[in-house]
């Protein structure tokens, strides 16, 4: 009766077995899985490019720099002058308003570490992405074969 | 068979009305949950980094715009403390979602019922 594609599907459960209605539910619940995905992605690399440019300046101070005189932005467009010192202890928010005070040396590694834990979970949420995209496409296809099915059936009559 | 089929019209509009309501709760749950996953995982890494410190590390807390000093041990214990919370307010969340999750399939099964009644009656006309 139908043209039976197989085993070529991503998931266990016979796709062409589903009403249309229970597809389109099931296409629907992924459209908006996406969507979620996506959105985190792009928080996601927000975060990362967040925690890089910390870690650039980080890296940009050198511990030379004790007595270094510096101008300290009051506003956008004002600056008073400064001297740096203690240029051996940074403080860094770790989130939920708890901060640490590290030394030049911890904190690049804790940007460093921050930059591959955020990056590990943007290759995490890319391979679902892809799963599902793949799912999706195949719900696809079987919806748009039961239309063309029952479409066929009504010609007739 | 008219006064029928507007009884059985009436009853698919009730049951339509509450399985949306439903489907709205059921959203904003989701959406609970999201934020409760979310502050769940902050709270790990804050947790994650308070454990790999050593004693000679000072840790400061946000109260309004102030850095007040914390002893370490106690920051671990209070990170500690509010995941446990999170994760009993994730778990009624999820408790909830399951059961709102039971009640709208009934809702559907009785809304796909209605629908088929309504077309007889409407059919028999």
């Amino acid at each position: 009766m139908s043209g039976n594609k197989g085993g070529d599907k991503p998931e266990q459960i016979d796709l062409t077995k589903l009403g249309l209605q229970q597809l389109q539910r099931v296409k629907m619940e992924f459209e908006t899985e996406m969507n979620v995905f996506q959105e985190s992605m792009q928080t996601l690399l927000k975060c990362k490019g967040k925690y890089a440019t910390s870690k650039e300046a980080l890296e940009q101070i050198k511990p030379d720099w004790e007595n270094k005189e510096i101008l300290v932005p009051l506003t956008g467009s004002m600056y008073v002058p400064g001297t740096l010192k203690n240029v051996d202890s940074f403080v860094i928010d770790i989130g939920t308003g708890y901060y640490v005070e590290k030394n030049l040396e911890d904190s690049k590694d804790y940007f460093k570490r921050k930059v591959d834990y955020v990056q590990e979970q943007i290759e995490k949420i890319d391979m679902l992405q892809m799963q599902k995209s793949q799912f999706l496409n195949a719900v696809h296809e079987v919806i748009e074969m039961k239309v063309a099915a029952l479409q066929s059936k009504q010609q007739p009559t | 068979m008219d006064k029928d089929s507007a009884a059985i019209q009436k009853k698919l509009q009730a049951e339509l009305e509450q399985f949306q309501a439903g489907q709205k709760d059921f959203s904003k749950l989701v959406q609970q949950r999201q934020i409760l996953e979310g502050q769940l995982n902050e709270n790990k890494c804050v947790l994650e980094e308070l454990d790999l410190l050593k004693s000679e590390n000072l840790v400061y807390k946000l109260y309004g715009p102030v850095l007040v000093k914390q002893d370490l041990q106690e920051a671990r214990q209070n990170v500690g403390k509010r995941m446990e919370y999170i994760k009993k307010e994730l778990k009624r969340c999820n408790d909830t979602l399951e059961t709102l999750e039971k009640k709208q399939d009934k809702h559907r099964e009785s809304l796909q019922k209605l629908q088929q009644q309504y077309q007889v009656a409407v059919a028999m006309k």
